[in-house]
């Protein structure tokens, strides 16, 4: 999708602002938000899917509000789209109808609990699949110069670029179906570019730019 | 349940513009209001989630990764071939670092770690993301000028040394491993950790300042 989501190589947002305030919440809601994040989350829900959600927020919200207010937002809508809450009861700011499939009631989690449990969510997303991966290391590729209307990992600044594939990674969910809830695995590579491909302004640097990129968005150079 | 209906989330973000409350305080708390009114989450669970990122898990674990891997060569070797059983060494296996990637630098490269698409970052070993990681101006300068993003953050790169931007599109999440600063030969674990800042481990710093132990 090309939203405003896809920030890398963008022009005219100014100076970082390096000394900003950030340790490691600036406001209450902001731990409340990243709590939330942690402990609810619709049961069925695929990480791609809820990053589309949080691409499908209106440009505007989505270039000028803060990080973790932007969270809320998806999970506004993911919670929303799924049925578990009502534009209504968004209205009535609480509870209005009872959900058609209530979760099991959450379980209170403690700080040693979260602690105990946090080595459970090291996630892996990789699997051994039958077949043998396209591209070897050293290999010449390009990516594909068109995007797609829905989720995806290939930047826009990467598009129709040459680039060398760098490391294989084994096979990792695909982001563009998982994002339609379709776990499927495709192979994986570290590929890297030369900024001097990329950026008209950088002809004579010898910087590079690394990205992790899934098979079907290459093709032998 | 979820029916992955992109055109009906879109719908939903235009419906929430006139119906959320105005400000983000405001638009969470309306959330967590909802949400617990629901049963489907427990306020003490959040309490406990906020203590957990503010007071256990942040950026000292990496700083405490990076001062083992200075220190001890053999834990350096296992570190850059398989980073996530490594760090399950140290107990720091989690969020997001399920497949975590190191990258070091030397005298002839520095890197830079940015995610351009939303703001993927390590978690269970740097605690929450910076502010400045997560905005606009960072996500889409870092792949395109990253010696002048560098430059503002007070760190100059030489010609001779190669800048690789590791932009983070996947779910690998990288640690930059800083170079050991001169004069540390004899800090102990601790007092290296103590040099190694969180910005370092993104790579928007390059040379530690060495401050003896127990000066800080």
């Amino acid at each position: 999708m090309d939203g405003a989501h896809d920030l890398g190589g963008q022009q005219g947002f100014g100076p970082i602002e390096v000394d900003s305030v950030s340790e490691p919440f600036n406001e209450e809601w902001e731990g409340r938000e990243w709590g939330m994040a942690q402990c609810a989350l619709t049961p069925d829900i695929t990480i791609d899917w809820w990053r589309h959600c949080r691409e499908l927020i209106l440009p505007e919200d989505y270039l000028t509000r803060p990080y973790l207010d932007s969270w809320a937002q998806t999970d506004f809508a993911t919670y929303i789209e799924a049925g578990w809450i009502s534009l209504e009861e968004v209205d009535h700011r609480g509870s209005l109808i009872e959900v058609d499939e209530p979760l099991d009631p959450p379980s209170t989690a403690s700080v040693d609990d979260i602690l105990k449990d946090e080595r459970n969510h090291a996630v892996r997303y990789h699997k051994e699949v039958e077949s043998k991966p396209l591209f070897s290391e050293g290999q010449n590729i390009v990516t594909n110069k068109e995007g797609v209307a829905g989720h995806t990992r290939l930047p826009r600044y990467v598009r129709g670029i040459k680039g060398v594939i760098n490391a294989y990674h084994g096979a990792h969910v695909f982001p563009d179906l998982s994002a339609h809830g379709k776990t499927t695995h495709q192979h994986l590579y570290s590929v890297v570019f030369a900024c001097a491909d990329l950026w008209p302004e950088t002809q004579n640097s010898k910087d590079k730019v690394f990205l992790d990129l899934w098979e079907s968005y290459l093709t032998e150079a | 349940m979820t029916n992955y209906d992109a055109q009906e989330v879109a719908r939903i973000h235009q419906e929430l513009r006139d119906r959320l409350p105005q400000d983000p305080a405001s638009r969470v708390g309306a959330l967590e209001k909802i949400l617990t009114e629901k049963g489907l989450v427990d306020p003490q669970s959040i309490d406990a989630w906020v203590e957990a990122y503010q007071d256990h898990i942040g950026p000292k674990r990496g700083a405490h990764v990076v001062a083992r891997a200075w220190n001890d060569v053999g834990f350096k070797r296992r570190l850059m071939a398989d980073a996530p059983a490594a760090i399950d060494e140290l107990g720091y296996l989690g969020r997001a670092t399920g497949h975590l990637k190191v990258v070091e630098n030397t005298t002839t490269v520095h890197n830079l770690v940015v995610c351009t698409l939303c703001s993927c970052y390590p978690f269970s070993i740097l605690g929450m993301a910076p502010a400045w990681y997560k905005v606009a101006a960072y996500r889409s300068r870092a792949v395109r000028d990253p010696r002048g993003v560098l430059e503002e953050f007070g760190v100059e790169i030489s010609n001779d040394i190669e800048v690789r931007v590791w932009d983070s599109t996947a779910e690998l999440r990288y640690l930059v491993l800083p170079q050991r600063p001169d004069g540390t030969e004899h800090f102990d674990e601790d007092a290296l950790a103590n040099l190694v800042t969180r910005n370092s481990m993104i790579g928007t710093d390059r040379d530690l300042e060495v401050t003896a132990p127990g000066e800080d």
